[in-house]
């Protein structure tokens, strides 16, 4: 809807008659990207070490079967419930491993309030903060964020090195036309009680990812 | 002096005497301190990532009207609403509206500072809408009925043993134990049914990003990415300041803004959206606004001394760093935003009468300057807010009758002498005589909690002459 208040005008102007002078030597310094980072070095071992630190688990596989085997596992130490995986051809592949749960496709409509885990595909792996990559394509906005365990699987070749290269690559790609899209790092959290740190507090207290080496 | 200043020096004399309140803020500070210092060490050069978080919002601000209606363009491309709001009534009549055109009777709102600057909550509440805050610090205020205690850390000053108890008496249905773990349990819990039932959420912005026209949102809860999936309609409420050029100055400011709130590589949900629903996804809401607020800002930026105020990414680090904030807490500033950005800015947007006086909580000491990511030199802005305070004539009688008279014994060498000669003689002859230093006029304020150091017999003048310029 095109925006008509009347105000907008008057803000506008009122910008645009500003002198803004700011403290030039700001602008004028030239800072790079690699002044501000070390660099990433070898990307899949900064990946592993970063989730680690961020209490993100991480199932390395070699192939389908064993990427099978890691969901059994991961699954095997979620509480019984139901299973919302995102309906699409790479995640049917797995339907073997969710045998005994209830599954829901995400075709079938969005993530319900009571699903005990979601299983979804991501965007990326950013190995400078072992984040992943999600959006609303995955799962829709509720798959990553509603259930108690969240787990996501991924590809090695979808790892990127660092958050610029990430976002460059969502702005020259269709990503950036999803309604949603955005870095998860770690499970949900808070420290807003005595700084001390609670895992889950409003999203998943787990999030874990099986990772097929390609 | 304003009622707003005399209640500040009440609440801060009892705030610094609170023994129980500076050992929890010590407590957070602390632990605060040691996670940002750990962070810094990710960055290879700190204060280069200080200084290219700086240019980008500099050019923000350069850009400020184009940005905004790049970023304007792109969300209604989308199908959203953009309304820019003059002030807080403009902007809590619009969210008002929305909510009442889409019946809304519960609301989800995820931590915004904007929308405790215009009091949207008691706005909606008016209108028999319930609205809960979701950030669990946020929470446990809004339930004590309090203001935020911290722009990043609403519940600072509060202990586990006394959120237990509000939890009790508020949420009992949902409390099952008394752990940090069963406290968050139970706060999850109650807003969990506010989440799926809340027909409207709302959210501030920590970035607009212009080029891809999204709303960058950090929260580590999750709360914010609830707030912003499960309703049927989406308000953002944000400054107009808040505009960055591209999605890839996110690769610094992400970052930047973690680490110096929390002490974090980077926060849990750095979240992105840029609109409603499409056709092609399964959920996420049906209306997306986005309520761009001036209130004041236009003023900043046509000041050509204060504009970098604009940069401003509210991290809370200044409010962390300062020896002030830290000993009287952020409620006894009985402003919306504490510390030396609130000091800064609440003069400014809400009158230097009524708010002037916080420009003078401060020693100077330079210490937020110090630690902010963008660069802003806060203790210049205290400064300048001083000065208008007085130009306005916010200043008391006595004091200018003082300054003009001391500036006209300060204006001849012999008038200065003289001056110190008599001071001299009548306060040894003061105490002397036994008078309390509390007693002595204009040196009240200083002697109520310092010792008044021995009057010297000779001025400084007459010393430095005899000793020849040595000890």
């Amino acid at each position: 809807m095109a925006t008509t208040n009347s105000a907008r005008e008057r803000i506008l102007n009122r910008i645009r008659q500003a002198n803004v002078a700011l403290d030039p030597a700001i602008d004028s310094t030239t800072v790079d990207l690699e002044e501000i980072y070390a660099p990433i070095g070898e990307a899949m071992p900064r990946f592993l070490a970063e989730c680690e630190a961020n209490l993100t688990e991480v199932k390395i596989t070699r192939d389908v079967n064993g990427s099978v085997h890691a969901f059994i596992e991961l699954l095997g130490a979620v509480p019984e419930g139901r299973l919302y995986v995102q309906d699409d051809p790479t995640l049917r592949r797995f339907v073997d491993a969710f045998a005994g749960r209830e599954v829901l496709w995400s075709s079938s409509g969005r993530a319900p309030e009571d699903c005990q885990v979601t299983i979804t595909l991501c965007e990326g792996l950013i190995a400078q903060t072992g984040s992943i990559v999600s959006s609303s394509r995955a799962g829709g906005r509720g798959g990553s964020i509603i259930p108690p365990t969240h787990i996501v699987y991924a590809t090695s070749d979808q790892l990127i090195p660092d958050i610029t290269t990430a976002l460059r690559k969502a702005m020259a790609s269709d990503l950036k036309d999803a309604s949603y899209f955005g870095l998860i790092t770690g499970s949900s959290r808070t420290a807003d009680i005595e700084k001390i740190l609670v895992q889950g507090a409003h999203g998943p207290r787990k999030v874990a990812i099986v990772l097929e080496m390609r | 002096m304003s009622r707003l200043a005399e209640e500040f020096l009440v609440s801060a004399a009892q705030k610094s005497a609170d023994l129980t309140h500076r050992s929890t803020i010590k407590r957070n500070m602390d632990s605060y301190d040691a996670a940002v210092a750990k962070g810094k060490t990710r960055f290879a050069n700190w204060e280069a990532a200080r200084a290219r978080a700086a240019q980008v919002k500099s050019e923000g601000i350069r850009n400020l009207a184009a940005l905004l209606e790049k970023f304007e363009e792109k969300i209604i491309a989308r199908g959203g609403h953009v309304y820019w709001a003059e002030n807080s009534e403009d902007a809590r009549q619009y969210v008002c509206n929305v909510a009442q055109k889409n019946n809304v009777r519960t609301v989800v709102k995820s931590k915004s500072m904007v929308t405790e600057e215009i009091h949207l909550s008691p706005a909606l509440e008016k209108l028999g809408m319930t609205v809960w805050e979701t950030d669990l610090g946020e929470l446990i205020v809004q339930l004590r009925k309090e203001p935020p205690y911290h722009i990043v850390t609403p519940a600072m000053h509060l202990t586990r043993e006394q959120i237990r108890d509000l939890f009790k008496e508020k949420i009992p249905d949902d409390m099952e134990g008394e752990t940090h773990q069963e406290l968050v349990a139970a706060a999850r819990r109650f807003l969990r049914r506010a989440f799926f039932s809340a027909e409207m959420g709302i959210s501030g912005a920590n970035f607009l990003v212009a080029d891809a026209g999204m709303v960058a949102i950090s929260t580590n809860e999750g709360n914010g990415r609830l707030t912003t999936s499960l309703p049927r309609v989406h308000v953002v409420v944000t400054g107009i300041e808040k505009v960055i050029p591209r999605l890839e100055d996110l690769g610094v400011l992400w970052p930047v803004l973690a680490t110096t709130g929390t002490g974090q590589p980077i926060t849990t949900y750095s979240t992105l959206i840029g609109g409603p629903k499409t056709t092609d996804e399964i959920d996420g809401p049906e209306e997306f606004h986005v309520v761009l607020l001036d209130n004041g800002r236009t003023e900043v930026l046509a000041d050509e001394a204060q504009q970098e105020l604009l940069r401003c990414i509210r991290c809370g680090a200044c409010l962390n760093q300062c020896p002030v904030y830290r000993q009287v807490g952020g409620h006894t500033y009985k402003s919306i935003y504490p510390g030396p950005i609130g000091s800064a800015l609440m003069p400014i947007f809400n009158g230097q009468e009524e708010y002037g006086h916080l420009s003078y909580a401060c020693s100077l000491c330079t210490a937020c300057n110090s630690v902010c990511p963008v660069k802003i030199k806060l203790s210049d802005h205290l400064l300048e807010n001083r000065h208008k305070y007085v130009e306005e004539g916010n200043s008391k009688f006595s004091e200018k009758v003082g300054f003009s008279f001391f500036r006209w014994a300060a204006m001849s060498s012999t008038r200065f002498a003289l001056l110190g000669w008599a001071g001299r003689k009548v306060l040894r002859a003061a105490l002397g005589l036994g008078i309390s230093p509390h007693a002595l006029g204009p040196l009240a304020n200083w002697t109520k909690y310092r010792a008044l150091a021995d009057v010297p017999k000779d001025s400084f003048r007459a010393l430095w002459r005899k000793q020849n310029g040595n000890h």
